[in-house]
């Protein structure tokens, strides 16, 4: 028979137990000098990353901390940031947020970091960010283009560093304005906060579309949907099509295109989320080259360009430090923002508090050398980074160079609310020298 | 009888008031852990209330906790209802939710009701990215604020928000317990024991297998859907990616480590959830300190677990036991 009755004291037995059992095996706070900050020794800094390393969202993005340590410990080689090595501790939440909310409770409680950098996701960043307010812990260049999270108010520790994707759709209807006026183009975007969010900024450019094509996340895997898409494009005789959706979409719809014998009739505009050619290599090696010739929407240089003094210095830091990892956008996005850190840390000064780390970050930030091309906007009152995009030509071994200007890099900047959209050749900061920050 | 009531009811205080008490000696992250300990523990056994008692398996239990959820989300933040009203209202809610989809599982059986409520969990988290309401991928923040101050200022010193969690989690876990636990031994649980053991024999004499199957999945479904407000809470909010097939999974494994037909065991099943990555995380470190190890040590050591428990103790571990002593 069942057990019901005479396990009642066996189970208050067991709870209690295994309460007291994790009470006790608690552990002792670290060694605490009341004259330095939590996460600070006189010898190491210590950060966290939260990102998955396992599940459906892991590959590629379980390159980003990697990327950064390696960067991390090509400074710390080199003397460290005043004197103290980055210790980079890594944490997997598997993109869920009930698992990034218990190892962010672990980075700040047991690990006790000084700062988070680079934490992945938006709903994962979400769910912390309560937890990361109250405890004051600066989050820096948080990876997700939700606009959100540049609200000073609501997010008063946190920085964003992508610009958003309204100010994405800002900067691609700018550039249609400035380059395909007159022409046909149609709109395929993802319905749902991403691709309204990119509505939203087309509206409020004024970009017309001769065709709007919503599609659901995942349905771009059934070839009857993107056979619609086609279709669609074809009855609406459009010449020109954006696509702002993910990696996988722009992936199908060049696919479903070129089965419908439209290979070279039509040109392709391609949202920055969805323009990755390593990963298109890897998601449908057939679509790669069918992005021979399309063009598409970065803030950062393309991690195949050599000449790039960033990407160079990066390349060469990756070879030693990041060992057998192929150097992509992932590694880039996570060497870029260790730079940017590095920086920050330095700003923070010989003796680094959590709120000199967000004064500095505040008052100096935008001056900051990154490999991004537009200028980072972080001050007091708002916490966006990157403000615009450059657009490039993709060319069949997926390398991307710039459209216009005889080879040079024409950004096309914006804000998050009315502004209208810049043209402009504002030159980033140079490299400081082999890629360490003296700032 | 009344006495024996009477004395498991101060039981159910004395631990109560242990618990609460001990939050003051623990340090944050462990008093954050046992609050998922106790929203896992109403979790896990309103699986085992409905797989262990009255027969009936789902694998959809993920989104019966978002339909609790978002319910006490969107209550809290629109009708303004007080926190505790705005749990009960996804309770019910997920309780609406379960009587629908009960009505359904009374038809079915075995691998096809395995199959509806897995489809119920791949399906519904994602209807928040269709309805502008519910907040789509970033989902909806939900901040129940800190303690009343009648409770802080007796307490004393610094009562953080995560104490705060504690004490209701662990209060509504211990209430579920002392609800289950009185249900089951009532004329309810007898029911869905014999419908369990023999729907034929059952029916005939007299017990409506439908009804009782209903009930149960209603039942099991409103303490999901409290756990799901519960989950919101500890999160801040509440997102598709919250309630993921994997949880699902997890809390039948939970059901199963627990043994599913022991109630007491689904404080069992929480810890070691609550216990594994912890674990895994204290041997990475002495291997060397690998996050590539912590990650991926989990997975492995639940799914052991598991194996180990389906081959060894197909009912849990203590009513092995209790064969062994009869045999």
């Amino acid at each position: 028979m069942f057990v019901h009755r005479s396990t009642k004291r066996g189970a208050f037995a067991v709870a209690v137990a295994a309460v007291a059992a994790l009470a006790v095996s608690a552990l002792p706070a670290q060694a605490f000098s009341p004259r330095s900050e939590t996460g600070v020794t006189s010898s190491t800094i210590k950060l966290g990353i939260t990102v998955p390393l396992t599940g459906a969202a892991a590959p590629g993005y379980n390159k980003v901390p990697y990327g950064m340590k390696a960067y991390f410990d090509y400074v710390n080689d080199n003397g460290g940031v005043n004197g103290r090595k980055i210790q980079l501790v890594i944490k997997d939440d598997a993109y869920s947020p009930i698992l990034a909310k218990s190892v962010t409770n672990d980075l700040i409680l047991k690990d006790k970091v000084f700062a988070l950098v680079g934490t992945l996701g938006t709903a994962d960043n979400e769910a912390t960010t309560k937890f990361v307010n109250d405890k004051g812990i600066p989050r820096l260049f948080v990876n997700t283009g939700f606009s959100g999270f540049a609200n000073v108010k609501k997010y008063p520790t946190t920085y964003a560093l992508f610009p958003s994707y309204f100010m994405e759709a800002k900067a691609i209807g700018g550039y249609l304005a400035d380059k395909f006026a007159g022409k046909k183009v149609a709109l395929i975007y993802q319905d749902d906060d991403f691709g309204i969010d990119a509505l939203a900024g087309f509206s409020q450019v004024g970009t017309n579309f001769v065709a709007k094509i919503p599609y659901a996340s995942g349905s771009q895997a059934d070839p009857t949907v993107v056979g619609t898409w086609i279709k669609t494009i074809v009855g609406s005789g459009a010449d020109t099509v954006v696509v702002f959706g993910v990696t996988s979409a722009s992936a199908a719809a060049l696919g479903g295109a070129y089965k419908a014998g439209l290979a070279g009739k039509l040109q392709w505009i391609l949202g920055s989320v969805g323009a990755d050619p390593t990963t298109i290599k890897a998601v449908a090696p057939t679509a790669l080259p069918l992005l021979n010739g399309a063009i598409a929407a970065s803030f950062l240089p393309s991690p195949s360009d050599s000449a790039d003094e960033y990407v160079k210095q990066f390349q060469e830091i990756n070879a030693k430090y990041n060992k057998g990892a192929t150097f992509d956008n992932n590694v880039l996005v996570g060497m870029n923002a260790g730079m940017l850190a590095v920086q920050a840390l330095r700003a923070a000064g010989p003796t680094p508090t959590r709120a000199k780390l967000i004064a500095a970050l505040n008052t100096q930030g935008s001056k900051f050398a990154s490999a991004g091309f537009a200028s980072l906007g972080w001050s007091k009152t708002s916490h966006v980074g990157y403000n615009g995009y450059w657009f490039g030509r993709i060319s069949a071994d997926g390398s991307q160079t710039p459209v216009d200007g005889a080879g040079k890099y024409v950004l096309y900047t914006t804000d998050s609310s009315k502004g209208a959209v810049v043209k402009s050749t504002i030159t980033r900061p140079a490299m400081p020298e082999k890629g360490l920050p003296t700032n | 009888m009344r006495k024996s009531k009477s004395l498991s009811a101060l039981t159910f205080l004395a631990i109560g008031l242990f618990l609460l008490g001990l939050s003051n000696f623990v340090d944050e992250l462990r008093v954050y852990q046992g609050a998922q300990i106790a929203v896992y523990v109403i979790a896990i056994s309103s699986i085992i209330l409905l797989t262990g008692y009255s027969g009936q398996i789902s694998l959809g239990h993920g989104a019966l906790m978002a339909i609790g959820g978002y319910a006490a989300v969107l209550s809290y933040t629109y009708w303004h209802l007080p926190f505790l009203l705005a749990f009960t209202v996804g309770a019910l809610a997920a309780a609406l939710g379960g009587f629908i989809l009960g009505m359904a599982a009374a038809r079915l059986s075995g691998p096809y009701l395995a199959g509806t409520t897995l489809a119920l969990a791949v399906g519904l988290p994602s209807l928040a990215n269709q309805f502008h309401i519910l907040g789509g991928e970033q989902g909806l923040s939900f901040d129940i604020g800190e303690a009343p101050k009648w409770i802080s200022n007796k307490t004393g010193g610094d009562f953080t928000q995560y104490k705060w969690f504690f004490w209701v989690s662990v209060v509504c876990a211990l209430a579920t317990i002392w609800f289950i636990k009185n249900l089951l031994q009532s004329r309810f649980g007898r029911t869905w024991r014999a419908v369990r053991g023999n729907p034929s024999a059952a029916a005939l004499s007299g017990i409506n297998i439908g009804r009782s199957k209903v009930l149960a999945f209603t039942v099991s479904s409103t303490l999901a859907g409290l756990a799901g407000a519960l989950l919101a809470m500890l999160l801040g909010l509440v997102a598709p990616m919250a309630f993921t097939l994997t949880l699902s999974f997890t809390l039948v494994t939970g059901a199963v480590l627990a043994g599913v037909t022991n109630l007491a065991g689904s404080i069992v099943g929480a810890v070691v959830l609550v216990g594994i990555p912890e674990f895994t995380d204290a041997v990475a470190t002495h291997l060397g300190g690998s996050e590539k190890i912590s990650a991926n040590l989990p997975g492995l050591i639940t799914s052991v677990l598991l194996i180990l428990t389906v081959i060894f103790m197909p009912n849990g571990p203590k009513l092995h036991k209790r064969k062994k002593v009869t045999n």
